[in-house]
């Protein structure tokens, strides 16, 4: 009993009081909905894909996947979107000739995910508005884009990386390295292999030969960069293999990331990589904070006093 | 249940519910002989009472923290809106101004970009009906599936506004439009809105095809026509008739010609597409039973509540409680 001489028990009883009334005032708070704006990470992404034909080859070989870059490219977005914590941003685009076309701006992906998804998986070769592929035309117009519209957004493009026709000229970017921040995905197997062909309704027309592809232009530009093209056989079918050192060399002059799609689960991890995040603030309900110090005070009222208490005992019946 | 919780894990703190069960939470007084305090069951009946009100504090702190929520519902309702299949354009000459010049990338006042603000404004007017979007060129782009999801029509408006490509090749577009409504069961009027400045020949074969799922779907059509005011308008026929000089002519024929509802809009200025929309808006406000989603709606307020009428309870049942014995 020598705690109740040092510590008088009125006092004891107001200091209880008062923690019960601290936190009756939290709660009274919390009525309001309390708001307040926490800087959050977040990833906004715009995800273009190469829908050029040689998208179609069919060079990867993994269990219950689709085999075709194309399809394997959509499948790795799509784990990548179930990885992505909401509040995260997605749009998505197309690449096809030298142009890209963005089929939405970045919306969030938990409110609408429907949408994203379903839309993801009626990417298709046949929306290709034309069929040659000049990649590197192709990314800096996606970084024109973006610069112009959203610069905050980190690029994700998906593609083989293989000029078709070969460059005979090497274009030149106007822009500065690392003004737009993302990330280079390079789609397929090194080993050169067939490229199939389709007719418009998906049917098998056998593949690509090399007599259907086009010559390179001959550039007459005297300011551009020439290259010397790389000369296709004139016969024979078409090869087509993930032209990794062009990659490489674009990603050094954009600033862009490289990386190889070796497995979905790869680039997912990729993208929630802290490198690709913005700090944005985000009006964070400030309830459960609150809430949780209302009931911290309450557990200190009922476990502060260690003293050992004594019950009386029932009297038994007489 | 629609039941959700935004911190489900925040329910393990219901364990401290027990704890004014273990814990008295009282200031202690000393005395002699408990056992000659008379036994008081009204005094026992308050103890529990107190004891109850703890625990319904601590269980209510906790579930209210846990953030507990009714999910998003849908309800039927019946307003005036449609099924909208949004066709785009996007060919290169959709970059140019109403006069047929090129502006530049940037300009504000070409065909694409006035076509995006009025069809933006369209759509957030319309409040009831369901965008899909199909944007042409060469082939058609699936861009958007019908969708209540305006915000998505809206990211998908805005991000229209990028250089178009190529050639104008209605007839794909159209098929992609229909299919929207050849998959969904039969619900409200169905439209396709073709916003385009050109058009292109249609073979007979897809003419046919197109006419069939046209009745099929009994798809109302509405095409408003970027006139440049140098071609001729779609009534007056030219003096050459020819499907690849004036394929406009044409498709206007074979339009009026599928037994549907069919209107062309001409608009050979801004003002004029801005009143062609306010059109379609006038004619399109056939009864529709939507599904409008309730918002999820936030249940912790009722926690915080009863936890604050708890709370207030406990600090009066304080005030009452004695100091000192002073028998």
């Amino acid at each position: 009993m020598s705690r109740l001489v040092s510590l008088p028990g009125a006092l004891r009883i107001q200091w209880r009081t008062l923690l019960l009334g601290l936190a009756a005032l939290l709660v009274t708070a919390c009525l309001w909905r309390p708001e307040w704006p926490l800087p959050r990470q977040v990833f906004r992404y715009m995800v273009v894909f190469d829908i050029t034909q040689s998208m179609n080859t069919r060079d990867y070989h993994l269990d219950g996947l689709p085999d075709d870059r194309l399809g394997f490219a959509k499948e790795s977005v799509r784990a990548a979107l179930h990885r992505l914590p909401c509040g995260s941003e997605i749009g998505l685009g197309l690449f096809t000739t030298q142009t890209v076309h963005f089929l939405f701006e970045p919306l969030e992906i938990c409110g609408h995910f429907g949408v994203i998804n379903d839309v993801l998986s009626h990417i298709d070769w046949r929306m290709a508005w034309s069929a040659d592929t000049h990649v590197e035309m192709g990314l800096y117009h996606a970084i024109r884009e973006l610069k112009k519209h959203s610069p905050g957004v980190r690029l994700v493009f998906l593609t083989d990386g293989q000029e078709t026709p070969p460059q005979s000229v090497k274009p030149q970017s106007d822009g500065v390295a690392g003004e737009i921040s993302g990330l280079l995905v390079g789609v397929g197997g090194t080993v050169p292999v067939t490229v199939p062909r389709y007719d418009r309704n998906n049917q098998s027309m056998g593949v690509w030969e090399n007599a259907d592809i086009e010559k390179p232009p001959v550039s007459t530009t005297v300011y551009s960069e020439k290259v010397v093209p790389r000369l296709l056989p004139s016969e024979g079918p078409y090869l087509s293999w993930l032209d990794e050192p062009h990659l490489r060399a674009i990603s050094v002059e954009t600033g862009l990331g490289y990386e190889r799609l070796a497995s979905p689960a790869r680039l997912a991890q990729t993208l929630i990589s802290p490198a690709y995040a913005e700090r944005r603030p985000t009006a964070t309900d400030l309830r459960p904070f609150m809430g949780g110090a209302a009931l911290t005070l309450l557990l200190w009222v009922f476990g502060i006093d260690k003293s050992p208490v004594s019950r009386r005992k029932r009297k038994p019946l007489p | 249940m629609s039941l959700g919780f935004l911190q489900p894990w925040a329910l393990l703190l219901l364990v401290f519910a027990v704890i004014p069960w273990l814990r008295h939470g009282q200031a202690t007084l000393a005395y002699s002989s408990l056992s000659q305090v008379p036994e008081d069951a009204l005094s026992d009946w308050i103890d529990r009472g107190l004891k109850l009100m703890a625990c319904g504090t601590f269980a209510c702190l906790a579930i209210g923290i846990s953030g507990p929520y009714l999910r998003e519902q849908w309800v039927e309702r019946i307003g005036t809106g449609a099924h909208i299949a949004l066709l785009l354009d996007r060919s290169s000459s959709m970059n140019e101004n109403f006069t047929g010049r090129y502006l530049g990338a940037k300009a504000t006042e070409s065909k694409s970009a006035m076509a995006r603000k009025l069809l933006s404004e369209f759509v957030s007017r319309r409040e009831h009906d369901l965008f899909g979007m199909v944007a042409f060129a060469a082939a058609p782009i699936y861009v958007l599936p019908l969708t209540e999801d305006r915000v998505a029509v809206q990211a998908a408006i805005a991000a229209a506004g990028g250089r178009g490509h190529g050639v104008t090749n209605i007839a794909p577009g159209l098929a992609m439009a229909l299919n929207f409504f050849v998959e969904e069961p039969r619900q409200g009027s169905r439209i396709i809105l073709l916003v385009s400045d050109g058009a292109a020949r249609i073979d007979e074969d897809t003419r046919d095809r197109l006419r069939q799922i046209f009745q099929e779907t009994e798809t109302t059509l509405y095409w408003i026509y970027l006139r440049n005011p140098t071609s001729a308008p779609l009534a007056e026929k030219p003096a050459n008739p020819n499907e690849s000089t004036t394929p406009e002519y044409f498709l206007n024929e074979y339009f009026e010609s599928l037994e549907i509802p069919y209107r062309a809009f001409e608009a050979e200025n801004p003002n004029a597409m801005e009143k062609a929309i306010a059109e379609v808006e006038r004619l399109e406000n056939l009864p529709l039973p939507y599904q409008e989603k309730l918002p999820r709606k936030d249940l912790s307020d009722g926690f915080f509540a009863t936890a604050l009428t708890l709370l207030i309870l406990l600090i009066g049942a304080r005030t009452l409680e004695i100091k000192t014995w002073n028998a």
